[in-house]
């Protein structure tokens, strides 16, 4: 079995831009294909993770991007899942390489989220519920994760202080990686002075608003090579969706992301001891510390120590570092984008490309976890090694 | 459906998916305006699903039953929502909650107090009222006059 390898990386400016949704992927495919062949010369399909038509009142994205980026008559679709659509596409592209059917797949990413202000982006996620029951009660993105962060704090010793650590380590790892949206640090206080989205949840326990896209070129050993690269092996993928309503879930640990994980590393060959880096699908802090304990870093109802060095955790814990991109809290959270925005931060760090200030030293071994809908609604996992 | 089909279990046959099921939605909101909450019961595992389909997601069991379920339970979790969809922007603030009912089917609903009223544990009783303008206003053309359930301390 062909052993897929990411060939290259590539991200767009991440926050509030000018730029549309095709222009964002412009700019990532800029820098991924900057030094090796044309996208025409090597991209056998193309894959598009994209979350909503109703920013840009756009769909057929496969094809839109795959024509901006030179290609014609080559497989290309939109795949949907939420915030686990970049993964899910990243996911169809190593099982392409996997099969043998294809050497290099482009696995893209693109939301222009602030198309529609707060309210577009505010409606176009409430698509991600269950129309019948959820949507019709108006929920939203942050009251539905505060349902679960609210029983996660009435069921362990975690407090709203704790969550604000999560924010606060995010916000430092995001000022000294240059594609984040928010390059600047912020503290305890502040966190804890802004104001209720959905209690427990406050402002800045929340992922932003962000334009963006990013994309990762997966391919054969002998493609990456002609890229420079072909390192950083994607050794491990897993991935399920549990059932759509909230109501339903265990609402204190994260089932879906639990067993993609496990299906990764098993794949992988590792354990989460193993793991040195995981980027972890921190859309709000409380997700941080629970995908902790669900990719079995932390004990359970522990996970919120994410913002404490190795040696402070409680026993049980391993050494892996949480979101040094900053996460989907200061790096930026551009849904459809974020899966390969998470693979992209994941590659710097096991080349040791990545800022002096957020380099892991030595890191070998990565974890992605992306989730789609309200937690592991769908759940997407990578493991990436060296 | 034919004469000795019994609607209360679930469709195993093309023709028994019809809009007078309590396994359809349509047939699911007619049912909760006449008052009756139904969640399907799976015969194999015991879960109770709302609303009711076909299959089981727990156990992957087709031998499901509807059956109307009991109006009070307890908050399992709460929050309030304060930057509400467009639709529903003269409500806000309002309080959610996810609710488990006495037969421990569970349930995502507004409740008629504040957030600050609220706790973890706390008695509810289901109610189902007709949409109101907003709410209508929101509705697909299909969801027009489906019933709008919530949830008043018990």
């Amino acid at each position: 079995m062909p052993d897929p390898r990411v060939a290259a990386v590539g991200t767009s400016p991440l926050g509030r831009t000018e730029l549309t949704g095709r222009d964002l992927f412009s700019a990532a495919v800029a820098e991924a294909f900057a030094d090796g062949p044309d996208p025409a010369e090597v991209v056998d399909a193309v894959y598009v993770g994209n979350q909503s038509e109703s920013y840009e009142h756009q769909i057929m994205h496969g094809t839109l991007l795959a024509e901006w980026c030179g290609l014609r008559h080559v497989p290309a679709e939109r795949v949907e899942g939420c915030a686990a659509a970049g993964a899910l596409a990243l996911r169809h592209a190593v099982e392409d390489v996997r099969s043998g059917r294809r050497d290099a797949v482009l696995a893209c990413g693109v939301e222009k989220m602030t198309a529609g202000g707060t309210a577009g982006a505010t409606n176009a996620l409430s698509a991600a519920f269950d129309r019948a029951l959820e949507q019709r009660t108006g929920v939203t993105a942050p009251s539905q994760y505060a349902l679960l962060a609210q029983r996660y704090l009435h069921d362990t010793d975690a407090t709203e202080r704790d969550l604000a650590r999560i924010a606060v380590k995010n916000h430092a790892n995001g000022a000294a990686n240059p594609r984040a949206q928010f390059q600047r640090e912020t503290d305890v206080e502040t966190v804890l002075d802004s104001d209720y989205v959905a209690p427990p949840l406050k402002l800045f326990d929340c992922a932003p608003v962000t334009d963006g896209s990013a994309v990762v070129l997966v391919a054969t050993e002998e493609v990456a090579a002609q890229f420079g690269g072909g390192e950083v092996r994607i050794a491990g993928v897993g991935a399920g969706a549990n059932n759509i309503g909230v109501a339903d879930r265990d609402l204190t640990f994260v089932e879906g992301a639990h067993e993609a994980a496990t299906t990764a590393y098993d794949e992988a060959g590792v354990t989460p001891a193993d793991i040195d880096v995981a980027e972890v699908h921190d859309a709000f802090t409380s997700c941080e510390a629970m995908l902790a304990e669900a990719a079995g870093f932390a004990p359970r109802g522990r996970g919120y120590e994410s913002a404490l060095s190795p040696a402070e955790r409680s026993d049980g814990w391993t050494d892996t570092h949480l979101s040094t991109s900053g996460g989907l809290k200061a790096r930026g959270h551009p849904i459809g984008a974020t899966g390969i925005a998470q693979a992209v931060e994941v590659y710097e760090q096991l080349t040791g490309t990545a800022t002096p200030e957020r380099q892991v030293d030595g890191a070998t071994a990565g974890l992605l976890i992306n989730e789609g809908g309200v937690a592991d609604a769908v759940t997407v996992a990578h493991v990436l090694t060296t | 459906m034919t004469d000795d089909t019994d609607p209360t279990t679930a469709p195993l046959a093309r023709d028994e998916v019809t809009a007078d099921s309590p396994f359809t939605l349509p047939g699911f909101f007619a049912a909760l305006d006449d008052g009756d909450l139904f969640a399907a019961v799976c015969e194999d595992c015991g879960k109770r699903l709302i609303p009711p389909r076909p299959a089981c997601y727990a156990c992957g069991g087709r031998n499901l039953r509807a059956e109307p379920q009991p109006n009070t339970g307890a908050v399992v979790s709460y929050t309030e929502v304060r930057t509400p969809p467009s639709a529903l922007a003269d409500r806000a603030p309002y309080t959610v909650a996810i609710v488990e009912l006495d037969s421990g089917a569970r349930l995502t609903g507004r409740v008629t107090v504040s957030y600050a009223e609220v706790d973890i544990g706390m008695p509810v009783r289901l109610v189902v009222r007709p949409p109101d303008d907003d709410e209508r206003e929101m509705a697909l053309s299909y969801e027009v006059e489906w019933p709008i359930h919530e949830f008043e301390p018990a």
